[in-house]
């Protein structure tokens, strides 16, 4: 008992100053949103409204957690929203013509296959993450215009159903499929080779190649990741809203860095991690919540949205740096 | 020697009859020797299904009558900067007519009038565009139809009562013109409330969670209007997944086909159209037409209408099966 409630202390304490300080700020602004709006709203702090909180901060932890794993190691993958689309669209016409299964599969394998070509892309003819990744979101783009000429599909199965609409008892299913992934890849993070490759690769790319890491294994595995992870939360996109249409996933990009930017994982990769998405992804439904319910001009929110991630990233290279300097003035550990 | 040209003259007869073979059915409908009319049509996206209805609606007129129809739709949708580059590339291939609708109708202002220095031909539709020449413009206008359907969704209520607006993406013209004619019918009934105006962007996703939000605050919502049908849609699942089904009236704009197949299963109340098909149809007549040196009226006004549980039939089938207008019929309804 004493042990667990010790973990946490101990665990900040191992922190470097500067991820204490993000980790300290993302947590203070989470209770802070929190607290506000549940003074401004009193329909806020509802256990209804709680779940449908987190229902949509599962959605986009879902989208935004292969990302996290790309940008931890230095990398970025543009395609994400794209192969998003790509993806559902192939599963649904499947589904929706009754094969549940092979559409699942479909899916994932072209998210699959969007991931591995981006990894290639990326290791093998050492294109820039950025470029080879913006390339992949017009080709998948492309592709689905082509294969959808312009329709929609609509109207699937309630079984398939489930994972994006369902709930088991009063928990709707995407927030219990975001936990399980949540879980999944913290062990993947911490306790694999890979998981330490993906932060010796952010962290040093060049220290990580001369150490004899299989740095190209490591980084076409993240990129198919990124991928495989990109089509599961189309089909629960899909799901939820029971259409797939060309457009699907095109609007999700921004909100996918963004999420992973506000918890406090580095572009530069190295450091933060999938807790930090977690936090991103909540800050980010619950600012929308929060302006729905208080029912903020429409013109406001785009921009409301924007400054918020600019402030949280200027937060912490401005205080992650002083933090640090003044750790290093006192000549304590950095 | 003689044996060549006549062999020559075999291969030309055949290549002649091979020719009108392929050539006899674009050219019917126009006087012999002229190749067929190129026109371009110009839409302003690939992900809506509106714009597909217009696409399958302009493909119909060309084959209909004769002319060689070609497409382009900014792959990044509604970019200004991306159909203004295609406007200028289609100013240098020279095709016979342009039939345009903007993305956006100030920003594009300057593209069409080079489109008029050049002397091409242009018909306008969907979206109503000042300060250029055009034939004639095909269309009716988003605040008749947000007005129109508005006012059918409060005479359903009953008069009165509690409604919410969704609207698209709050930048487009069309989202602005449709909440105007929101709002000018908001105003004919004193006894409903406007709960809550909140962006869906056009798209179903944000729609939903957006409308889940709003639901947690308002136990009590009478009415729903969506400025198009993919929110709609989007917005009658949430109802439905709440729990909340057939005790609020949802109605959108565009009736696209799961828009057709909510209002029939009861989901949604109502939708309202101005057919792009048929925007489409008579935007390429009214152009080939003009070609021809026929005259066109100056303006072509569709009417509204509105799809309900009586006539959304016909709106769940493909578009490429619907009846095309009748464009005597069309012009005699028109007012000049």
């Amino acid at each position: 008992m004493t042990q667990g409630m010790l973990a946490l202390p101990r665990f900040l304490a191992r922190l470097p100053a500067d991820r204490l300080f993000v980790v300290v700020t993302r947590a203070t602004a989470l209770v802070a949103i929190v607290l506000v709006l549940s003074l401004l709203s009193p329909h806020f702090f509802t256990f209804q409204n709680l779940m449908n909180v987190l229902r949509q901060a599962s959605l986009q932890f879902i989208l935004s957690a292969g990302l996290t794993l790309v940008i931890l190691t230095g990398g970025i993958d543009l395609s994400v929203g794209a192969v998003l689309g790509l993806s559902a669209c192939l599963g649904a016409s499947l589904i929706v013509s009754g094969h549940v299964a092979l559409g699942i599969a479909a899916a994932l394998a072209a998210g699959l296959a969007c991931g591995l070509a981006n990894g290639m892309l990326v290791t093998q003819l050492r294109i820039p993450a950025f470029i080879a990744t913006y390339g992949m979101l017009w080709i998948a783009h492309g592709l689905t215009y082509v294969f959808m000429k312009g329709e929609v599909i609509h109207g699937f199965d309630k079984g398939f159903r489930f994972i994006g609409a369902g709930h088991v008892g009063p928990i709707p299913a995407p927030v219990i499929a975001a936990a399980i992934l949540l879980g999944l890849l913290y062990v993947l993070l911490h306790h694999t080779r890979l998981g330490r490759g993906i932060y010796a690769i952010g962290g040093n790319p060049v220290a990580a190649r001369l150490s004899g890491m299989p740095v190209n294994r490591y980084l076409i595995t993240v990129y198919a990741l990124s991928g495989v992870l990109a089509a599961f939360a189309g089909l629960v996109v899909i799901a939820r809203v029971n259409a797939a249409d060309p457009g699907t996933g095109e609007e999700l990009l921004l909100a996918a860095i963004a999420a992973v930017c506000l918890g406090g994982t580095s572009l530069f990769g190295g450091q933060g991690g999938i807790g930090g998405t977690i936090v991103g992804s909540l800050i980010l439904a619950l600012v929308i919540n929060g302006m729905n319910l208080l029912n903020v001009s429409t013109f406001w929110q785009a921009g409301g949205m924007g400054l918020i991630v600019l402030v949280s990233v200027f937060a912490d290279q401005v205080g992650g740096r002083r933090v640090n300097a003044a750790v290093h003035h006192r000549g304590g550990k950095p | 020697m003689n044996q060549l040209k006549s062999r020559r003259r075999v291969l030309a007869a055949g290549a002649a009859a091979l020719g009108s073979v392929l050539l006899a059915p674009a050219a019917l409908g126009q006087t012999a020797g002229q190749k067929p009319l190129r026109l371009v049509v110009f839409t302003k996206n690939l992900t809506n299904p509106f714009w597909n209805a217009v696409r399958v609606g302009a493909d119909k007129a060309g084959k209909d009558l004769g002319v060689t129809i070609e497409h382009a739709a900014p792959t990044k949708p509604d970019n200004i900067e991306e159909q203004t580059r295609q406007v200028e590339d289609w100013i240098v291939r020279k095709p016979d007519g342009f039939v345009f609708v903007p993305v956006d109708y100030k920003a594009l202002v300057p593209t069409i009038q080079k489109v008029n220095k050049a002397g091409i031909p242009i018909v306008v539709f969907n979206n109503r565009m000042t300060d250029v020449e055009q034939v004639t413009y095909v269309g009716s206008d988003d605040e008749t139809i947000g007005y129109e359907i508005t006012r059918h969704l409060i005479q359903a209520m009953g008069g009165k009562g509690k409604i919410i607006h969704i609207d698209g993406v709050p930048a487009a013209i069309t989202a602005q013109n449709r909440k105007k004619g929101f709002e000018r019918a908001l105003k004919e009934f004193p006894q409903v409330e406007l709960l809550a105006s909140q962006p869906g962007n056009y798209r179903r996703l944000p729609a939903v969670q957006v409308f889940e939000n709003l639901m947690q605050r308002f136990p009590q919502i009478d009415g729903v209007f969506c400025a198009n049908d993919d929110m709609a849609v989007g917005v009658a699942e949430a109802l439905e997944a709440a729990g909340r089904g057939g005790k609020t009236k949802v109605v959108g704009i565009d009736a696209i086909p799961d828009g057709a197949a909510a209002i029939l299963s009861g989901k949604m109340l109502a939708s309202a159209d101005f057919s792009g098909h048929d925007q489409a149809y008579l935007a390429v007549t009214a152009m080939v037409r003009h070609l021809r040196g026929e005259r066109v009226p100056k303006e072509i006004a569709l009417p509204v209408v509105i799809v309900d549980r009586q006539n959304a039939k016909t709106w769940t089938m493909p578009v490429a099966e619907k009846p095309v207008p009748q464009w005597a019929k069309v012009v005699a309804a028109q007012k000049n």
